[in-house]
């Protein structure tokens, strides 16, 4: 019989990665959709970088930082007695940071295709910015931000490079299912491995199908 | 009254324009800009709501200051009081025609005035739909009845009509007027229509490359001359007919048809779709009850 | 339409009506009543420049003067030409203050015989004619 803690491990994982990338994506997302700052490329270029960078470059540079040999992780460690480095928390800002642009992109889009009259309208109704974006923009976005949430969620679920630069391979602490496949494969427990993997297909399989299901090919027009 | 004198460099297609109005507009007047498309209209429109900034300027608005750039005063359009009817209408599609109405309720608001407008603007029938399900011309009636909520002190209206057909425009058109004169609004009207603007408006403001070139009672304006005749209509030419030695020119006014008698000399400066205004002395047309 | 220039000699007002005489030189004053006053148009004002408009099918024509007649607004001329069409036609007169150019019934013109170089009277009903700054 399989362990099933890196099961839950994963699901623990994608889900506080997904809520937290959630409340942070919404304002960064608001912002580069309606900026005219002379930054916006660079942060643009950041959020998205994830996209085409190896995970093991940025699983590496995090090891680095994290590392209390480093000034950043020192100083972690030292004010907040918190160690990154082969952590479940490591793990989730590692994850944040890998699955941004799945969650910002799609709800930049969404916020961009918007007809500027709407906020326009809302602002000369007398309504403040926030009211505006929870009222007006966000719920008129609702397939964007579902399109983020399965992407970030599917994404993290999928990680592996990151996840082992940066946390290793810690029973029901860093060892999720993608690692935990490698490690059987590794034993050569295909039987374990196949298992794992038959799960993690299935799991993504029916997330996606659904997520084409509720927007009608709305995916399928955002990776074009 | 409104004092408007505001300065601001646009870029638009043919490189830069600077837009430079003055204009003063008194409480309860329904006013209209007039010209080319990018001729500074909806420019001047959205430095009025507070969505640009003028360069310099100020804008005054019952004595109270909008804009000062000199002295640095500028209110967000959240502090304004306008009604914005926006070219695409801008209906919030999560809302019904009634949500939202209520979403422009101030904090603290009556809300006899939702009912109030829903039953001027005749809105009854549509107030739990989305407005995606809505006619133009009923998506139109729900931007109007929206912007009205607040009860601002100038409405502002973005060539509200140009997508209806005329029954739909003349409608609207009466809805306007309606609510300009209950609520005792000052209306900026930007349109097209030469006989929309003069059905509608008190004085119109014609913009060229963003100046005010010409103003006027509209009549006036459309006119060149200040013909006594009381039975005054502009229209259309749809045909010119040589019938003899006179033409028959058929004119389309709203959307009635007149056939009117013409001689050479009269129609030498005239072809069809050329606008005329066809008119006549009062002591002329007959008045003929209608059986209903 | 014919279109002449005067200047406003008196204006008789009463409620939103006015009776307006305009002098289109020293021997002919043309007369209209129109629903303005000088207190809702501008150019309503004694000695003002105006231009008088009347349509062509408003003119009537007359061989003799005829002082017994409800229409005060007459003008003698001469017949320049004539266009005959079928159900109307159309004439030009030499006056005094210009060409007037009248259109009539083919039957009315045939009944008066009218010829070039006659000798007419151009009449027009007061409430016929339009005035213009």
């Amino acid at each position: 019989m399989i362990d099933w803690g890196p099961i839950i491990l994963t699901a623990k994982l994608a889900l506080l990665t997904t809520s937290i990338l959630f409340v942070i994506s919404i304002p960064l997302a608001y912002w580069l959709a309606t900026t005219r700052s002379k930054i916006k490329p660079i942060i643009e270029t950041l959020v998205s970088m994830p996209l085409v960078l190896p995970p093991t470059v940025l699983g590496f540079y995090l090891l680095m930082a994290f590392s209390p040999g480093n000034a950043f992780g020192a100083w972690l460690q030292e004010y907040f007695g918190i160690q990154l480095i082969f952590s479940f928390s490591g793990l989730v800002i590692g994850s944040i940071i890998y699955s941004l642009p799945f969650m910002v992109n799609p709800i930049q889009s969404g916020l961009s295709s918007l007809p500027t009259s709407f906020s326009e309208a809302s602002y000369v109704l007398g309504k403040s910015k926030m009211n505006t974006l929870l009222n007006v923009l966000l719920p008129n976005i609702k397939p964007s931000l579902l399109t983020g949430i399965v992407l970030a969620f599917a994404h993290t679920v999928g990680e592996f490079g990151v996840v082992l630069m940066i946390g290793g391979n810690i029973p029901d602490k860093t060892k999720v299912v993608s690692i935990a496949i490698y490690d059987e494969v590794e034993a050569l427990n295909y039987s374990n491995a196949h298992l794992y993997s038959l799960l993690l297909f299935g799991i993504t399989f029916v997330v996606l199908l659904s997520v084409y299901m509720i927007n009608g090919g709305y995916l399928k027009r955002f990776w074009k | 009254m409104i004092t408007i004198d505001i300065h601001k460099t646009l870029q638009n297609s043919n490189g830069t324009m600077s837009l430079a109005i003055q204009l003063t507009i008194e409480k309860g007047q329904l006013i209209t800009l007039y010209g080319p498309s990018g001729s500074g209209k909806t420019s001047t429109l959205r430095i009025l709501a507070g969505l640009m900034s003028p360069d310099t300027g100020h804008i005054l608005v019952n004595d109270k200051k909008w804009i000062d750039t000199d002295k640095n005063i500028k209110l967000s359009p959240q502090q304004r009081k306008i009604g914005y009817v926006f070219q695409d209408y801008a209906l919030f599609p999560n809302m019904t025609v009634r949500k939202n109405l209520e979403f422009a309720l101030e904090k603290g608001q009556d809300k006899s005035i939702i009912e109030e407008l829903i039953d001027i603007i005749a809105l009854k029938k549509l107030q739990h739909k989305k407005p995606t399900t809505l006619s133009g011309g009923q998506q139109q009636r729900v931007a109007l009845a929206r912007a009205l909520v607040r009860t601002p002190d100038i409405l502002l209206l973005d060539e509200p009509l140009s997508a209806l057909d005329v029954t739909m425009r003349s409608k609207l058109q009466d809805y306007i007027t309606k609510v300009h004169k209950r609520y005792n609004l000052t209306t900026i009207l930007v349109s097209h229509d030469i006989g929309e603007i003069i059905k509608m408006s008190d004085k119109i403001y014609c913009l060229e490359d963003g100046k005010i070139v010409r103003q006027g009672n509209p009549i006036h304006i459309f006119t060149n001359n200040q013909l006594s005749g009381k039975f005054q209509f502009t229209g259309k030419i749809i045909t010119i007919k040589k019938e003899g030695v006179v033409y028959l020119v058929t004119v389309l006014i709203g959307n009635n048809v007149v056939k009117v008698i013409a001689q050479e000399s009269e129609i030498a400066a005239l072809k069809t779709g050329d606008l005329v205004v066809v008119a006549s002395k009062a002591f002329n047309p007959v008045l003929m009850p209608i059986q209903t | 339409m014919n279109i002449f220039s005067g200047h406003i000699a008196t204006i008789q007002v009463n409620e939103s009506l006015s009776l307006v005489s305009i002098q289109m030189n020293e021997h002919i004053t043309l007369q209209t009543i129109v629903v303005e006053t000088p207190a809702t148009v501008s150019y309503l004002q004694k000695e003002n420049p105006i231009r008088v408009l009347f349509k062509e099918t408003e003119v009537i024509i007359a061989k003799i003067a005829t002082p017994q007649i409800s229409i005060l607004n007459s003008i003698e001329g001469t017949i320049n030409t004539i266009e005959k069409g079928i159900l109307l036609s159309k004439i030009t007169i030499d006056t005094s203050i210009g060409v007037i150019v009248s259109i009539l019934t083919t039957q009315a013109m045939d009944k008066l015989e009218l010829a070039a170089q006659q000798k007419v009277v151009a009449l027009i009903k007061s409430n016929e004619i339009m005035v213009a700054e």
